[in-house]
């Protein structure tokens, strides 16, 4: 049975290209609007892998991942950010939660920084998920 | 320190031996002598300041000493001493310069009296002395203290950056330091009692001076302001001038001009422009590659995906690859489009028009994006607005804009379990205007993102906005004579209202003339 990869994003050209990328190399894709449909569906299907966008309506990509990786059933989930805003500015932000109180979390295991090359994606994802 | 050297001068010896003794005893210091010739010896010796000489003496008698003593030194107190009686010589003395006359036999009380009075005389010529002196010496170190103060004054205003121009009470000029010659470029020769103010001033502040010359005294001075003279050979130059009448009580005596040189300011402050002109045009290409970049990224994966579908001969692959070149070629189209609007000028097409119908046919566009998202959309429009004349496309345009700015505000609003709403309202403005209201419960703006709100590619919405939809809006609302205002709160959302003039079909007229021109 094909691993499932979950993508979370609200860009319908990120969505149909990370799914057609997926499908290309063997993973079955599962895809979410926004990171609280996002959540619920990791929460359901247990992923072997998340690649999560970080600016999006709803609950935002920044917001999703602390969740993600305070969640004892989830932490272990590979996540590869996905994002057109550089990746500095997304462990500062992290970073910034953590000094308002939050839990500390550890970094995304990969960081792709939009525009995303297929290639490197797929070699991204198959380092993580074996 | 009181004169107390005394010539006593008699042919008597007895005489001479008894009033030096007593005279000594009174505190003088006497020199004695016989006849005129010795007395004259001693005198010129000792130049004692008082001489008491008898008159009748054998040889060089008394008036002769007393002559040449007045001859030698002026300043000398003479007494003679006359015989009883012989007033005519005594008379003589006198117009010869004697200070007084005894008689003989000489009697201590008279001596003593004439003596006192010649030594305050000669106290009092000494201390008159002493003061003229004083007051030459005061007079001298006055002369030179204002001739000091004159030259330091005119160091300050030939030293002065600023050119200084004065003129006497007809408006000649009698002062051009040579800051106003480098202002002006003309030498102070050229000028200086051979010119009027009016030659030079510039028209306004020529005509401000020569009121204030006729009239009585009102006015004081003119405060700084910019204005530019036209200096030798035409050039005109920017100065900041400020002048005032100069008056003795009420009477004008002259007028000063003080003008500062605004040239080097004026080409820095031109550079400064410059420069911040290339920084924006700058951050403005760097937006919009980005921009362009995101479509691109769109178009490529688009791409990929046709390819894919291509090659796996897969139907449904070749459509969503499609679907996403189509949905950027899009973009590119808004775009351009956008920009287009942006940078023409463009003329209002008015036409016969429903507002009410075109914010329908906005919210009609929109409500499947905003049901998508649970965003609930809420009409409410006046019925009393009928068919006018207006621009419909600019209309439009604006109006989605706003509404589609709305929806992104509920969708990008962190808030949790908040119902979301945005309402499109419109309203009568008078009677000429219509109000088209979109209000959102999103994100709301903060003051930083309000003061961007009409800046080229100025957006919040990261890769998806291309900072150019409020631009054009406004742009749009100018052209139509209209206005657009913003209420905002970050977390409560936002109110932008349109007001849009128009012109009432049952006014008459063709229409198609422009706005502006219409009003009352």
């Amino acid at each position: 049975m094909s691993k499932k990869i979950l993508t979370v994003d609200d860009d319908p050209d990120i969505i149909v290209f990370v799914k057609t990328v997926l499908e290309e190399n063997g993973y079955e894709p599962l895809i979410a609007r926004n990171g609280e449909s996002g959540l619920i569906m990791a929460r359901a299907e247990k992923p072997s892998l998340i690649l999560l966008d970080v600016l999006m309506p709803k609950q935002s990509g920044i917001r999703m991942y602390r969740e993600l990786k305070s969640d004892p059933e989830l932490k272990d989930i590979p996540v590869i950010i996905l994002s057109g805003i550089a990746k500095r500015t997304f462990l500062r932000s992290q970073e910034a939660l953590t000094e308002f109180g939050d839990e500390p979390v550890p970094d995304p295991s990969a960081y792709i920084e939009k525009p995303v090359d297929p290639g490197e994606l797929a070699e991204t994802i198959a380092r993580f998920v074996k | 320190m009181m004169e107390n050297r005394l010539l006593l001068i008699d042919d008597e010896e007895a005489i001479l031996r008894v009033l030096s003794i007593s005279l000594r005893h009174e505190g003088y210091v006497v020199f004695t002598a016989l006849n005129g010739k010795e007395a004259l010896q001693v005198f010129e010796k000792e130049n004692p300041g008082i001489v008491l000489t008898d008159l009748k003496m054998p040889g060089m008698d008394g008036l002769q000493v007393l002559r040449r003593i007045k001859e030698i030194n002026p300043d000398t107190e003479v007494i003679v001493i006359t015989g009883h009686g012989d007033m005519d010589s005594a008379i003589d003395a006198l117009r010869f310069g004697a200070s007084d006359f005894i008689n003989k036999p000489v009697r201590d009380e008279a001596l003593r009296i004439a003596l006192d009075r010649a030594r305050e005389k000669r106290e009092l010529r000494r201390q008159l002395q002493a003061y003229t002196t004083d007051l030459e010496q005061m007079c001298r170190l006055a002369t030179e203290e204002v001739r000091r103060k004159s030259e330091f004054q005119d160091k300050l205003i030939t030293s002065s950056n600023d050119g200084i121009v004065a003129t006497d009470e007809r408006g000649l000029i009698i002062l051009f330091n040579p800051g106003a010659e480098k202002i002006f470029g003309y030498s102070r020769r050229e000028i200086v009692e051979k010119v009027g103010f009016e030659q030079i001033y510039p028209e306004d502040v020529a005509g401000e001076f020569r009121s204030g010359f006729r009239r009585k005294r009102d006015k004081r001075g003119w405060g700084w302001k910019e204005v530019s003279i036209r200096g030798k050979g035409g050039e005109i130059v920017p100065v900041r001038f400020s002048g005032t009448l100069l008056y003795e009580g009420e009477k004008v005596i002259g007028s000063v001009g003080f003008f500062q040189d605004l040239r080097e300011i004026k080409r820095l402050q031109r550079e400064l422009v410059q420069s911040e002109r290339l920084a924006a045009i700058g951050q403005t290409v760097a937006r919009l590659a980005h921009y362009i970049k995101n479509i691109l990224t769109g178009l490529q994966g688009g791409m990929y995906v046709v390819n894919i579908g291509l090659d796996k001969d897969d139907m449904d692959k070749l459509k969503a690859g499609w679907t996403m070149v189509q949905r950027n070629i899009g973009r590119v189209s808004d775009l351009v489009m956008d920009l287009l609007t942006y940078s023409k000028e463009r003329e209002p097409e008015y036409r016969e028009c429903y507002p009410n119908q075109i914010a329908e046919d906005v919210c009609e566009l929109m409500e499947v994006k905003a049901a998508q998202n649970q965003i609930e959309m809420v009409r409410d429009f006046d019925p009393s607005i009928g068919r006018v004349s207006m621009d419909p496309g600019a209309v439009h345009r604006c109006l989605l804009n706003l509404v589609s700015n709305a929806i992104d505000a509920c969708l990008f609003d962190l808030s949790e379990n908040k119902s979301w709403k945005v309402s499109v309202r419109t309203g009568r403005e008078g009677e000429n205007a219509v109000s088209f209201q979109v209000t959102d419960n999103g994100a709301g703006m903060t003051a930083d993102v309000k003061k961007k709100l009409f800046s080229a590619f100025f957006s919040t919405k990261g890769g998806k906005g291309t900072g150019l939809g409020l631009l054009v809006t406004h742009k749009l609302v100018q052209e139509n004579g209209g206005r657009i205002e913003v209420e905002s709160e970050p977390g409560k959302g936002s109110t932008f209202t349109l007001h849009f003039p128009y012109r009432r079909e049952d006014g008459g007229g063709s229409g198609t003339e422009p706005l502006a021109a219409k009003e009352h």
